[in-house]
């Protein structure tokens, strides 16, 4: 049997764009997402335009359960993987006062213990011939702390320390980790709404999904650790890392609330 | 190609280019589908059909912009027979759904055949974004739904005496060609690039099928119109900054919908388009269409490829090609 890309979060905006990258280079895949309409058009869709073997399951990763079940039927059909791209994530943006028990409880779920488990999980179905690599997508907003997304920059902090280490980690073993640091990309019509308040700044941070996709799988095939695409996002890394985070929260803070007030204004 | 001067002749041109509008007559009662049919050249394709005494189907997007056509419609021509279905035509299963309600309600009405399809619906997007089936909008909505509508009700065109298939394309796929190691775009997304390239694969699915449907003694034939730059706001949907800027610019000095309709009206109603050979239409007068468009095999790669992305197995419905 061939080894198969595993995509988590497949039929979001980004884990479309890695699913239909991943195809047009014919591969094999495992898609798994929370909606089974969603995962099994984009598998029709795929099988048709790329003659590939595409299999989905629908699976909840937050849920211990149903992940559990994932990973029984992986095992059952016995496949084997070379690639794990995780890209579930998710972002409650606005103060975190006003956030819910439930939205704190399903941030780090979905974005941390998911990743993590995944990650755990896939490295024992490896297909042993082949170098096993790992993609996780973290944010641009793991370089900053980011006040309104403080939660959320923090998990993606999280996913970036995490990577750096397990890559270090596991190279000994033929594996690859790649943290993916991309900033708002224009997936949903959520998201252009958000970098279209965000102004001249949003547009210009702004790449495409499926550039980014394509230049990420490049990236892990070369066993890059960190990627950011687009040269600007680049150069505002670089300034974060010379000016003090102090002066960086409180930059990127006034920046978030004034496009939270457009967004508001406009809504 | 039949004759490669018609546009240099203007006596020519002059004659054809204010054509006999007439009304239909009871019994030549034209049943017609429109898709994007609540705004810009299909709302005024409705209108300038249904002032003739045609039933129209129009399909929308959104239910709301639907009703509200229709009621428009209607303040016009009380006595219509207008019907709005609405699907989302970047998704290949409201595509497919959208051609079953249609065969539905035709038989609820006692129509047998459609005698014109009206694939009008089109979308502009800055960003690029995949749709359900992995597809990029712009590519899915502007190609590959006409091309999958027109599968699914073409044994009802068959039916027709003379069943036409209409594709709203634009002078815009002039100076471009097809992608073919990246057809979507994916990689270096271009907003212009990815809707010439549709509007280019609009005229070559045209021709490719007037290909397939002679070849197969079909009476069908299809017809690619160029409305000119008009005065929609398809530019301002789906896109921001400059592209929403230079298109309110651009649009005012653009000519009313009512043109392009008829334009539509004229290919639909008078048979004598139908024996010119020709395939690109602007102000009810034939175009010779790009260079690159009439390239056979490219046209020929492109309607596989399109088979395959919408699952059709070759050969499997119409008139047997």
């Amino acid at each position: 049997m061939k080894s198969m890309v595993f995509i988590t979060g497949a039929s979001g905006g980004l884990g479309k764009a890695f699913a239909v990258e991943c195809a047009s280079r014919g591969w094999d895949l495992f898609l798994t997402d929370i909606s089974e309409t969603a995962l099994s058009k984009l598998s029709t869709g795929l099988t048709n335009t790329y003659n590939i073997d595409v299999d989905h399951f629908c699976c909840d990763l937050t849920d211990f359960d149903s992940r559990t079940g994932l990973f029984e039927h992986l095992h059952e059909k016995g496949y084997a993987f070379s690639f794990l791209i995780n890209v579930a994530g998710l972002d409650y943006e606005g103060p975190f006062a006003e956030r819910t028990r439930n939205q704190i409880r399903t941030i780090l779920r979905l974005n941390i213990e998911a990743n993590l488990e995944m990650t755990h999980e896939l490295i024992k179905l490896r297909d042993p011939a082949r170098t096993f690599r790992i993609i996780n997508v973290a944010s641009l907003a793991a370089f900053y702390p980011m006040p309104v997304k403080a939660m959320y920059s923090s998990s993606k902090r999280f996913l970036l320390n995490f990577s750096r280490a397990l890559g270090e980690e596991l190279r000994s073993q033929d594996i690859t980790v790649t943290a993916l640091c991309p900033a708002g990309m224009p997936t949903t019509p959520a998201c252009i709404e958000a970098i279209e308040a965000q102004g001249f700044a949003g547009r210009i941070t702004t790449c495409n999904v499926g550039y980014v996709a394509a230049g990420t799988i490049d990236r892990a095939l070369r066993g890059k650790s960190v990627y950011i695409p687009g040269t600007l996002n680049r150069m505002l890394k670089a300034v974060s890392t010379i000016v003090p985070e102090a002066l960086v929260a409180r930059a990127v803070g006034s920046r978030w609330s004034a496009a939270q007030c457009k967004r508001a204004a406009g809504a | 190609m039949g004759s490669e001067n018609i546009t240099n002749n203007p006596n020519h041109t002059k004659a054809i280019i204010e054509p006999e509008m007439r009304c239909l007559t009871a019994n030549e009662e034209k049943v017609i589908v429109i898709t994007g049919a609540t705004s810009g050249i299909g709302l005024a394709t409705v209108k300038e059909m249904a002032g003739r005494g045609a039933y129209v189907i129009g399909a929308g997007r959104s239910e709301e912009r639907c009703r509200n056509a229709e009621q428009e419609v209607r303040k016009l021509y009380p006595d219509a027979s207008v019907n709005y279905l609405t699907a989302d035509l970047s998704s290949l299963a409201e595509v497919s759904a959208l051609a079953s309600n249609i065969r539905s309600r035709l038989s609820r009405d006692g129509k047998s055949a459609i005698d014109a399809l009206v694939n009008n619906a089109g979308t502009v997007s800055s960003w690029y974004v995949s749709t359900v089936d992995g597809f990029e909008l712009q590519f899915a909505v502007n190609h590959l739904a006409p091309f999958l509508l027109t599968h699914e009700l073409l044994p009802l065109l068959e039916r027709s005496q003379d069943g036409t298939v209409i594709c709203i394309s634009s002078g815009s796929h002039y100076r471009t060609r097809l992608h073919w190691n990246d057809i979507m775009l994916r990689k270096h997304y271009n907003t212009l690039m990815a809707y010439k390239q549709t509007k280019l694969a609009n005229v070559m699915f045209v021709t490719e099928l007037n290909r397939r449907l002679s070849a197969a003694g079909s009476r069908i034939k299809a017809f690619a119109v160029d409305p000119g730059l008009v005065n929609t706001d398809i530019g301002l949907k789906g896109t921001g900054g400059i592209v929403k800027k230079v298109w309110q610019l651009r649009s005012k000095g653009g000519t009313p919908p009512e043109q392009p309709a008829r334009s539509v009206a004229y290919l639909v109603t008078e048979p004598a388009p139908r024996h010119t050979g020709q395939v690109y239409w602007k102000d009810c007068r034939p175009l010779k269409p790009s260079a690159y468009s009439r390239k056979p095999d490219a046209a020929k790669k492109l309607w596989e490829l399109s088979e395959r992305m919408c699952g059709i197995k070759a050969g499997s419905r119409g008139a047997g090609y």
